[in-house]
């Protein structure tokens, strides 16, 4: 547990080492600060049937931030250890695979964790300088960020698969768009083709499920469904970084 | 320490270590030496639990470093072939991590990464980062890497690679010291340096163990070990002549040695000594004899000659 730990931190630590991470977490607040500008000046002065951060979680600049910054975040996790070389002296320390996957897992989520934190703030900034103030429910918020963090979870473990199969972080990050890009459009599947598989398609769309905790609708299932197939993808990369023990 | 049975390392249908077994007892200095792409790398790599063998069994202090890979990691410090860090660490800030994870306890760990700057010369550098820091200065990093958990064997894959002479000599100097407490395989191809700091040499080739010994014997049992050089006056011919019939001589080479003397190359196996019978020769022909000495085999023509390409690869007869 305290390795794991020391590998955390030692994560935590390379992303505030590289200018990357600051790259990252400034592109990502001007990307959202400016779609929040955008619905906020869109709601100025109307009576609305929704509030302002509901329909931010799940807005356009809300899915961007998260299909960008998620491949950024995870592509050098173990495609630069490889490059590096330093794969060799961090699995020849007394250190299983599964800590070495783990810490590196850990250590994005909380890098994607921290690129949300500033965001907290925009509602804050609604109830102080709203127009007419209305009070700010703050459940739905919560649940919107607690749905963040598990999409969030689950898009990281997928970049971490795409680093664990290259030693270039350059393709890290393709793949692990395509992965998580794929996983965001398999949403938008629920619309076409046979009745059974428009449902399933239902059941797996991020969206959907953003939207809903917006709304305030807590599904435990899709709370489950997260954690057990993120894990599943991690388990999927500790075997991948385990082969070189057999290829 | 270390127990290799059988070991056999295929790749995709190459075969990079071959059936080999050795062992490496508590205490020794082994040199480990082969030419590129013998196989080196590949058995130091599965020794320190980073790849497993194809097939064989192969025991550091007792645990196998397959199934008990973990115990095998805690008392080995490696350093691999191209001494990789994280660059953008700084020098204490790496070794401190390093010590952590190799599971030095908090309360030690401010102590024996101190020890460890010290040993290897880093304490101008601790702040430094390892990124801006000069090839010696990371290779002694790495150094201080393995060595800072005080692991009861070291393994390290030509440390000195990329070192200019001045650090060559510290580096070996550091080793040498180190093998008093820790026993310590090395692979390197700076063959002077082994014959220094080595106890014993294990010299590899086409992922085949072909030699092990001390480099005193190694030398000694090579082809050559009998050569003997003489310089003569006399006549040529007769000298010529009785050289070539002495017993056990295969061959005799002649050359010009200035002042008149003739210098005389003469090849016999070793443990023949034919110096004795040179040198009655020249008493009984009243030649003078100006030197009568063994030619001295360097480890590097032992490795040449244990490793040298088969001849059907490009001719390169020696001028032997």
């Amino acid at each position: 547990m305290s390795k794991l730990c020391t590998l955390w931190r030692r994560e935590i630590a390379a992303y505030f080492l590289s200018p990357i991470a600051y790259l990252v977490m400034v592109s990502f607040l001007v990307l959202t600060g400016f779609g929040f500008w955008m619905l906020v000046l869109a709601f100025d002065g109307h009576t609305n049937p929704v509030s302002v951060m509901q329909v931010f979680f799940g807005s356009f600049f809300y899915w961007i931030g998260m299909l960008m910054a998620v491949p950024v975040i995870t592509m050098r996790l173990l495609a630069e250890e490889k490059r590096l070389g330093t794969i060799e002296t961090l699995m020849t320390a007394p250190v299983s695979d599964a800590a070495v996957v783990w810490s590196k897992f850990l250590g994005a989520v909380t890098f994607f964790a921290l690129l949300w934190l500033p965001t907290t703030a925009y509602s804050w900034i609604l109830n102080q300088f709203a127009s007419a103030p209305t009070p700010i429910d703050w459940g739905p918020v919560v649940l919107a960020y607690v749905g963040t963090l598990l999409v969030g979870m689950f898009y990281v473990s997928l970049g971490l698969l795409a680093s664990s199969l290259t030693q270039n972080q350059i393709i890290a990050a393709i793949v692990g768009f395509v992965l998580v890009a794929i996983m965001f459009f398999l949403g938008f599947m629920m619309n076409i083709g046979p009745a059974w598989l428009q449902t399933f398609f239902g059941y797996i769309g991020s969206i959907e499920h953003i939207r809903d905790l917006a709304r305030g609708q807590l599904d435990l299932r899709r709370v489950m469904l997260y954690v057990s197939v993120t894990v599943f993808v991690l388990f999927c990369t500790q075997k991948i970084v385990e082969s070189r023990k057999w290829r | 320490m270390i127990a290799v049975e059988n070991l056999t390392k295929k790749y995709a249908g190459v075969t990079a270590v071959d059936n080999v077994s050795f062992t490496v007892k508590r205490g020794e200095i082994v040199g480990f030496l082969g030419p590129n792409g013998a196989g080196k790398s590949t058995t130091m790599r599965i020794l320190s639990a980073f790849m497993p063998a194809t097939s064989g069994k192969v025991t550091v202090a007792g645990y196998d470093v397959f199934t008990q890979s973990e115990d095998v990691r805690r008392r080995i410090g490696y350093m691999p072939e191209s001494n990789p860090l994280y660059l953008d660490m700084r020098v204490s800030e790496y070794l401190n991590y390093r010590a952590a994870l190799k599971g030095v306890a908090g309360a030690k760990r401010k102590a024996r990464t101190d020890e460890v700057l010290e040993r290897c010369g880093l304490k101008d550098v601790r702040r430094r980062i390892v990124g801006q820091l000069s090839k010696g200065y990371r290779q002694r990093v790495g150094l201080a890497d393995a060595l800072v958990h005080d692991p009861d064997l070291l393994i390290l894959d030509e440390p000195t690679i990329g070192l200019d002479p001045n650090q060559i000599r510290q580096v070996r100097q550091l080793i040498r010291d180190l093998g008093k407490r820790h026993t310590i395989l090395l692979s390197t191809h700076i063959l002077p340096e082994v014959e220094m700091t080595c106890n014993r040499v294990l010299i590899i080739n086409k992922g085949r163990i072909v030699a092990s010994d001390t480099p005193e014997n190694l030398t000694k049992t090579l082809e050559g070990g009998g050569t003997v050089r003489a310089e003569i006056r006399g006549d040529r011919a007769a000298v010529e002549r009785e050289l070539r019939s002495l017993p056990g001589v295969k061959n005799v080479t002649f050359e010009p040695g200035g002042d008149d003397f003739i210098r005389a190359t003469v090849f016999a196996p070793p443990r023949n000594d034919v110096r004795v019978h040179i040198y009655e020769k020249a008493a009984a022909n009243k030649w003078t004899l100006r030197e009568l000495s063994r030619v001295r085999q360097t480890l590097e023509d032992v490795f040449v000659s244990i490793t040298r390409v088969e001849p059907s690869a490009p001719k390169q007869e020696e001028e032997k």
